[in-house]
């Protein structure tokens, strides 16, 4: 019998179509699998079901009788437990206090019942003794934890719920195999008792581990609903993928192959670091490399450390045959390496102040200027700007007048004025418009073919395949495969990100 | 008309237009209120403000909820350091604006060490160090008699020196100058909004935020410093705390004069009318009568009103 039914539920927001058309149904002792790529609609369908969002149109039944949620208070009343992938602990209370947090057991509808409540939360907590770790105990406080023991918290509050539906959402990004095991286990007993289990994962060995079935969403819609046991990887992958997915990357492509000018121009051997590890690849003057995979497996941060903006624990940088380990932003810039984020908003655009200031930083620290001349630094700033194409009415309006994709290319415009050797893309299209990209990838281009060596982390694999000369595809912090030449495809990039190495 | 609008809406054209409207009700309060040689004390006592102000302004512009509580100890403390120094002769002046200089530096530092690499909150460091700065006072002053403003310090102050303006009036305006053209046309400047604008932004664009930090407060110190030195020869000699009074007053003048407490937008021009317009107020209220501690209670009230209207600097942040 069916837990949960979702029927032709979507959701807009404004303009955009976060969810086409929802059709889900996860039966009685069930693990149903969600996959997806990033944007296809994944969380906004997990999200209405468990009432943080409201949806648009369709229907939701739970125990074949239609339901409207109308909150999360709702959901949870209506027998739905979340883990949240965003974890949502106190940090100050204890584990035994965050375990119970939903429904905290009260004496006289007023006070904590202590005893009570402990009794409750040592069940959860002894689910996964022995794989717990050192430090951990009902009365250690969850700010005190391991980032994985804080996920365990999260999992035992989510289990302390005993609704009979649960959705975890990427529960296992931080536990090592052995907890992973024991969480698994869990789940098989939670099964044996009748639960519905909805798992979104990333990691293919994980979901033919545990899964019954998977439903698959592509662009906002749900594609499909196939029983695991029958289906192998690839072809889950091509259904994520869609139809283009074996066309090869290259319709206005790029060269597999640079004829490298003068050797390389950023070495990186055995590099780790906080969220990346044992990292080593080469850019050649000229070449743009690209990482790809999916979000946060170490590729910003990894980019963020050779700019000096985030820690390394071991390993070597260098730049040209020269040895660059930047201690600070300031260090990296001033020895030729530049850095374009996509969140400009903190880290790009200085808000409030004239285009004409948002460029020359660079300019000022790399010619050791003290004084700013607003005309003689204008002949520089104004040829920067306009090699994109950068729409504005004067340098000294301020930077906040301008459009998202016109201030991101104020941001890359500060690095043009002093070339450096060792430009790092840090997924540098978010958010802005189509036009504006364009011109930002012809310029990266031109820069490439002016002997830069360029590194691309773009989100968009569309992104990648068209101006990458190679891929490296990140799983967990570390790269899981080089795709070069005619192996750059749609579905190679998939099937690298979701394998787990 | 939009035009007009947006020129009235600018905090020094209300700081100005303020000011004048003051002038005229002091006038018909106690006829010679606004007479030329009135007016010229009242700069006199503002310089000494606006100086103090000066720092102020660049702490609050580097943003971070820059802050400096500590303005008011620096400046009494200047005022007994430079007293003892030159003790009523002509020769110490010159060691004591080293020495006072010097203390006010040495505050500063240790003010933009505890906000930078401790992390404190500035103001909690600097209202600390106020409290220690107080605590200073008591005891430098045990038994030690406060010192004598040298005769030229105090010509300095209060007489006439080019055209009819005292020299310091002359050194506000040079001060004034100097200022403007820090914040616009050098990269430290540049780097004082920058950081203040957004920090992390800042730094990834090569800021040494840091030092610029510790810079700044050292920059706050020294002002305040010469502000004490120049009270000593406005008063003759020091007394307990006769800087206190400038620690709210600075942030008013700062915050009349346009520059937003979230740091990153505003300058000095307007801070000076600031202070020029507080004093007049200051001279206002002693006209009518009302004690130091009913100035303090307006003066208190008029921040609270200005926050009101400028609000703290809406989120900077897109």
């Amino acid at each position: 019998m069916s837990k949960l039914k979702l029927s032709g539920v979507s959701k807009a927001y404004g303009a955009t179509l976060a969810l086409r058309r929802g059709d889900l149904e996860v039966l009685a002792g069930e693990v149903h699998v969600l996959m997806g790529s990033n944007g296809s609609g994944k969380s906004t369908l997990c999200k209405i079901i468990a009432g943080s969002v409201r949806p648009d149109d369709g229907r939701i039944l739970i125990d074949d009788t239609p339901v409207t949620i109308t909150g999360p208070r709702s959901a949870r009343a209506q027998g739905i437990g979340i883990f949240y992938q965003e974890l949502s602990l106190a940090a100050h209370r204890t584990v035994e206090e965050n375990v119970c947090l939903a429904a905290l057991p009260a004496k006289a509808g007023l006070f904590v019942d202590r005893t009570a409540l402990k009794e409750r939360a040592a069940r959860y907590i002894a689910l996964f003794d022995g794989v717990s770790g050192d430090g951990f105990s009902a009365d250690a406080l969850v700010g005190n934890l391991r980032p994985d023991q804080r996920q365990l918290v999260e999992i035992m509050k989510a289990l302390a719920s005993e609704a009979p539906l649960i959705i975890f959402d990427e529960p296992t990004s931080a536990l090592d195999r052995a907890q992973v095991e024991r969480f698994f286990e869990i789940l098989r007993d939670l099964k044996r008792r009748g639960r519905g289990i909805i798992f979104i994962s990333h990691r293919m060995d994980e979901i033919k581990a545990i899964g019954d079935r998977v439903t698959i969403i592509r662009d906002g819609e749900t594609i499909t609903t196939l029983n695991l046991g029958e289906t192998d990887a690839g072809t889950v992958i091509r259904l994520m993928v869609g139809g283009a997915g074996d066309m090869p990357a290259s319709q206005s492509s790029v060269p597999a192959v640079v004829d490298a000018k003068d050797g390389a121009a950023l070495t990186v051997r055995n590099l780790s670091g906080a969220g990346f590890r044992n990292v080593s690849f080469e850019v050649a003057r000229g070449e743009i490399l690209g990482f790809g995979g999916l979000h946060g497996q170490g590729q910003s941060a990894l980019l963020r450390a050779i700019f000096g903006a985030g820690a390394v624990a071991s390993g070597e940088i260098l730049i040209g045959s020269e040895r660059f380990d930047a201690a600070s932003p300031r260090d990296a810039i001033r020895r030729g390496c530049a850095y374009v984020s996509g969140d400009r908003g903190r880290d790009g655009v200085i808000s409030g102040r004239p285009i004409i200031e948002n460029v020359t930083p660079i300019h000022y620290l790399r010619d050791r200027l003290m004084i700013a001349r607003p005309s003689k630094l204008s002949d520089r700033v104004a040829p920067a700007l306009e090699s994109m194409h950068t729409k504005f009415a004067s340098l000294f309006h301020p930077i906040n007048s301008l459009s998202g994709g016109n201030q991101q290319k104020v941001i890359i415009a500060r690095w043009l004025i002093d070339r450096p050797d060792v430009l790092l893309l840090d997924d540098p299209t978010k958010g802005i418009d189509l036009s504006a990209k364009a011109d930002l990838f012809a310029l990266i281009r031109q820069l490439a073919a002016e002997g830069l060596g360029i590194v691309l982390y773009s989100s968009e694999d569309a992104e990648l395949l068209g101006n990458a000369n190679r891929i490296l595809v990140f799983n967990g912090g570390s790269v899981s495969r080089e795709l070069i030449g005619a192996d750059r495809t749609r579905y190679n990039l998939y099937q690298a990100a979701y394998e787990a190495a | 008309m939009s035009r007009i609008t947006s020129f009235l809406r600018q905090p020094i054209v209300v700081a100005l237009i303020l000011i004048v409207l003051l002038l005229y009700l002091g006038e018909l309060l106690s006829p010679g209120f606004a007479s030329g040689a009135q007016i010229l004390r009242l700069m006199i006592v503002a310089s000494l403000l606006g100086i103090v102000a000066a720092g102020q302004n660049v702490v609050i512009l580097g943003g971070r909820e820059g802050i400096d509580l500590s303005v008011g100890g620096v400046v009494s403390l200047s005022a007994i350091i430079a007293g003892n120094v030159m003790n009523g002769a002509d020769g110490g002046i010159l060691p004591a604006i080293a020495a006072c200089l010097l203390a006010g530096a040495f505050f500063g530092l240790l003010n933009g060490l505890g906000i930078t690499l401790l992390r404190i909150p500035p103001l909690v460091m600097t209202l600390g160090m106020l409290g220690v700065l107080q605590g200073l006072l008591v005891v430098i002053r045990m038994g030690i008699p406060s010192g004598q403003a040298a005769p030229a310090l105090s010509r300095f102050v209060t007489q006439p020196l080019v055209l009819g303006v005292p020299g310091i009036i002359w050194l506000w305006v040079a001060i004034g100058i100097l200022m403007a053209f820090m914040l616009n046309r050098t990269v430290f400047g540049h780097r004082i909004y920058a950081i203040g604008s957004n920090e992390h932004a800042a730094y990834m664009a090569g800021v040494p935020v840091r030092l610029m930090r510790i810079a700044l407060f050292m920059i706050s110190g020294m002002f305040s410093a010469i502000a004490g030195l120049c009270l000593l020869g406005y008063s003759g000699s020091s007394f307990a705390n006769v800087g206190e009074q400038y620690t709210l007053t600075s942030i008013i003048a700062v915050v009349f004069g346009g520059t937003s407490l979230a740091g990153g937008k505003g300058g000095y021009t307007g801070t000076m009318a600031g202070a020029f317009l507080l004093v007049i107020l200051q001279g206002i209220l002693t006209t009518v009568n009302i004690d130091e501690s009913g100035r303090q209670m307006v003066f208190g009230a008029t921040l609270l009103v200005l926050m009101m209207f400028y609000g703290r600097g809406r989120a900077m942040r897109a």
